[in-house]
């Protein structure tokens, strides 16, 4: 893993900070969400409390006599009055409220899908369903009616006269005014239908009168018929029934069933439903995204004031990188109404007539809480990039730095020699530190392997004084004469310093030769002929071996010493004689480069070890493990080095293809 | 008359030893430690061939100052520098001063003693009369072996004991090749391969500034000199 990925990780670990933004912004919605659920809380409280006793609202009970009389036979007497928490009966009417309003046309296809909430009533094979509804101050039935022979009046026939009556469907209900009332439906076919009134006349005559208030649709069904019916509330008090008459044929008796007495077609249940007013109350405590809704301590809807769906005048407008962020900050089933709700008593809060429901959707507190959250995931989100940036330009910068520390200290350790300019030394930082130290480090190296390389200079000067003393001796003490035994030991104490000798000129060589290089001028002459010539007299100089010569046919000129060039031949072909068996041929070859003359050795023999091959031009390196008579202080490839970098060039060493041997290159510039 | 030696050397033993073998060669010899006290009797009385090492106990230079001052006081006097150092520099800085010969303290006494001969032998030479001896004559080149003498055009080139053998070696037969260890034999002197060469080179220049246009030395790469007419 390089440092600038590790960093770039490290520069990763600041998006923790948008994290902690998140956080933060649920914790302040839930906090905001609590408040707001306080407050609608008290918002529901209020209207609970402001419909404190209202029956009439609740449940269009007149409420002035019976709230404060509280005598007990007065409460008896009022059958008709009594409170919706009075025992039920089996034949009450509770209507649900509609959404929408039904369509009179005799189909049920605009009414809610409620199963519960429909009655049924039934006599022997007979029977029937009801659901009502409420819509505005609009009551609506809705029957299905079984019914095997459906029977229509007679058309043209007078409605009072019985032999004409076929089904009949007859309403009761009492007036605001507690009178009860009949109204019944008789259709002379399939259609609109329209309410009657029997009105008993001055005289006692009895007509048929059309209550025009009462409308609906009548529509046979496979089962029988069904009835759509739509009154309005106004018509209506406390009870309400509905009462089927059944006849197989015209003016037979016919079989009455239902919610009405079927002897005086009396009120048997109550119409349990809210007043019309009542959604007029709650409609001045509405706003834009509310909804106020009162129901029965049962459940049952009485009246909802819906606004939830409202746009908001200055609503929340979503920008895309808050909707984004939304996405992350939103836990998965949040939900995005909130809603409280508040009992409504009655009677010294001894009872409960019904429930107060406030709900109301975010995005009240949405647009506080989206524009925070924005700003503050901006803000973090840029921080973060900022901080991977900044710490992605600085491992760029280090790792840019310690590459070229790493490739100034390998450069130091190459054999072209040590580098004195090291990089970053000026730096103050522990890189800088680094740089000093690798600095002082190779300036040591330095001294150190400028000592060595003069060392055996030195030592040849130092060994030389000693020496002369010793041959001095020996020589004079030849003069004197000395017996024929101990002149054999004179000999060979003679033999051993002129050894030595030869040694301390080989020390010396590379010293020598460095002096001679400084001193040297620098001419342009031909490769060629000094080439050839040169290998000429290695022919001579080395019997034992045969010689192979490739060179160009053009001049070849370059800029620099010949006798240097001749003396690092001598060195290279030394070698490949030493590195090569008896009767071996040995290759000099000179070619020419565009901007360069290579010289090659090339000799059989063993190829060169591969670790030696880069310390080989090395003073005082040799990798000869053969002991011969000669001394080798592994300087003869050192001086090859030091001339070809006179002549600004370079000097290599390679094995031969299939390790038959050992090539040596020389590169001049030209 | 004997001749007198005076070898300066700080190396009590090699003095020594140098002075047994001037002294069985028939010199008289006087030694010396170091520059004061070599110069203090040189004031009073030169010798006739003066041997001189060039590190004398302080100074490592001493030897070139004291050749300087010698000079100063003979023209003529022979002068030869014998050190235990080998370098070119050393060599050409002796030989600039005004020394005859310049020697590295590798050679045996044998060929010491050759030299300085041969020197008394020049010196004998060039006090007597122009004799018409053992002078070979090379086009312009003229080498009187007797006196030791090189003329060019009819110039005497000033050369050094070690370059007069080399260039006599050289021109007595002109087109043959001498090889270095020749050329050293000649000049009885051992050499490594790089003196020879700096020697040739400093015989060229010494002939080079009588005539610029001077290439009979010419250098036959891998093998050695030779001299062309």
């Amino acid at each position: 893993m390089s440092l600038r990925f590790k960093l770039l990780l490290l520069g990763l670990a600041t998006l923790v900070l948008p994290w902690a933004g998140c956080r933060y912004a649920r914790e302040m919605e839930s906090a905001l969400r609590e408040g707001e659920q306080n407050s609608l809380a008290a918002v529901a409280q209020s209207i609970a409390s402001s419909l404190q006793g209202r029956r009439d609202l609740l449940y269009r009970e007149p409420t002035a006599p019976s709230a404060d009389a509280a005598g007990s036979s007065d409460a008896a007497d009022r059958t008709p009055s009594q409170p919706p928490d009075a025992k039920p009966t089996p034949y009450d009417l509770r209507p649900i409220l509609l959404p929408t309003a039904p369509y009179l046309d005799g189909y049920a296809d605009e009414w809610p899908d409620d199963k519960a909430a429909w009655r049924y009533y039934a006599k022997g094979e007979h029977r029937f369903g009801i659901l009502s509804g409420v819509y505005e101050r609009m009551l609506y039935v809705l029957l299905e009616v079984r019914d095997d022979h459906l029977v229509f009046d007679a058309p043209g026939a007078s409605p009072l006269d019985p032999s004409t009556f076929g089904d009949r469907v007859w309403l009761g209900f009492q007036g605001p005014d507690g009178h009860e009332h009949q109204v019944f439906i008789a259709a002379t076919g399939p259609g609109s239908v329209t309410g009657r009134r029997i009105e008993t006349g001055e005289y006692g005559q009895l007509t048929a009168v059309n209550e025009t208030r009462i409308t609906g649709a009548l529509q046979p069904t496979a089962q029988g018929y069904r009835v759509e019916l739509r009154i309005p509330l106004s018509m209506l008090g406390q009870r309400f029934g509905v009462l089927i008459d059944d006849r197989d044929h015209r003016g037979a008796d016919p079989i009455s069933y239902g919610m009405l007495r079927s002897d005086d077609l009396h009120t048997a249940g109550r119409l349990i439903v809210g007043s019309p007013d009542l959604t007029s109350y709650l409609k001045q405590f509405i706003q834009p995204g509310l909804r106020l809704s009162v129901a029965e301590p049962e459940g049952r809807l009485l009246a909802q004031a819906d606004a939830l769906r409202v746009v908001r005048v200055l609503g929340p407008e979503r920008g895309i990188l808050a909707q984004l962020y939304r996405r992350f900050v939103d836990r998965p089933g949040t939900r995005s109404i909130i809603d409280s709700s508040a009992p409504i008593y009655d009677r010294e809060h001894q009872d409960v007539i019904g429930t107060l429901e406030v709900s109301q959707t975010e995005d009240r507190w949405l647009t506080l809480r989206d524009r925070a959250l924005t700003r503050m995931l901006n803000l973090t989100l840029g921080i973060s990039a900022v901080a991977v940036i900044l710490i992605l330009i600085f491992a760029a910068r280090l790792a840019m730095r310690l590459s070229r520390l790493r490739a100034a200290s390998e450069s130091a350790l190459t054999r072209e020699g040590l580098v004195t300019t090291f990089p970053e030394t000026d730096s103050t930082d522990e890189l800088g530190d680094v740089a000093r130290g690798f600095s002082t480090l190779l300036g040591r190296l330095n001294e150190y392997t400028g000592y060595l390389r003069t060392l055996a200079g030195k030592l040849a000067h130092e060994i030389r004084t000693p020496l002369t003393i010793v041959r001095s001796s020996l020589e004079n003490l030849e003069s004197e004469g000395v017996s024929s035994p101990a002149s054999i030991y004179l000999e060979r104490a003679r033999q051993g310093s002129e050894r030595l000798n030869a040694i301390l000129v080989a020390m010396g060589a590379a010293s020598r030769v460095e002096e001679a290089i400084s001193n040297a001028e620098r001419t342009r002459f031909d490769l060629v002929p000094v080439i050839a010539s040169a290998v000429d007299s290695y022919r001579i100089a080395f019997p034992s071996r045969a010689f192979a010569i490739e060179i160009p046919q053009e001049v070849v000129g370059i800029d620099g010493a010949p006798d240097l060039i001749v003396q690092m031949l001598d060195k290279l072909v030394d070698n490949a004689v030493d590195f090569s068996p008896a009767g071996a041929t040995i290759t000099v070859r000179l070619r020419t480069m565009p901007e360069s003359a290579v010289i090659e050795v090339e000799n059989p023999g063993p190829p060169l070890p591969p670790l030696t091959r880069d310390h080989l031009f090395e003073s005082l390196w040799q990798s000869r493990t053969d002991s011969d008579s000669r001394p080798h202080f592994g300087l003869g490839l050192y001086i090859v080095r030091l001339i070809a970098e006179f002549h600004r060039g370079e000097a290599s060493a390679t094995s031969l293809p299939g390790d038959t041997g050992a090539r040596f290159t020389v590169r001049l510039a030209r | 008359m004997k001749r007198t030696v005076a070898i300066v050397e700080d190396e009590p033993a090699i003095r020594d030893n140098y002075a047994a073998a001037f002294t069985r060669e028939g010199y008289v010899v006087r030694t010396y430690a170091n520059r004061a006290l070599a110069m203090t009797a040189f004031a009073s009385r030169l010798p006739d061939l003066a041997v001189i090492d060039i590190s004398l106990e302080e100074e490592p230079e001493g030897g070139f100052e004291l050749c300087r001052q010698l000079r100063a006081l003979s023209a003529e006097l022979p002068i030869i520098f014998l050190t235990a150092r080998d370098s070119d520099l050393d060599a050409v800085s002796g030989l600039r001063l005004g020394a005859d010969d310049f020697l590295t303290k590798d050679l045996s006494l044998a060929h010491l003693i050759a030299r300085v001969n041969a020197l008394f032998r020049r010196v004998d030479a060039l006090r007597r009369p122009l004799e018409a001896t053992q002078v070979v004559r090379r086009g312009a080149l003229t080498v009187d072996a007797e006196r030791m003498q090189v003329e060019w055009e009819g110039q005497v080139v000033l050369l050094s004991l070690t370059e007069f053998w080399i260039v006599y070696a050289l021109a007595r037969h002109p087109g043959h090749v001498k090889n270095r260890q020749q050329l050293m034999d000649a000049a009885n002197v051992v050499l490594d391969d790089n003196t020879i060469t700096s020697h040739v080179k400093r015989i060229r220049r010494k002939f080079q500034s009588i005539d610029p246009r001077f290439d009979a030395v010419q250098t036959v790469y891998g093998m050695g000199y030779r001299w062309v007419e």
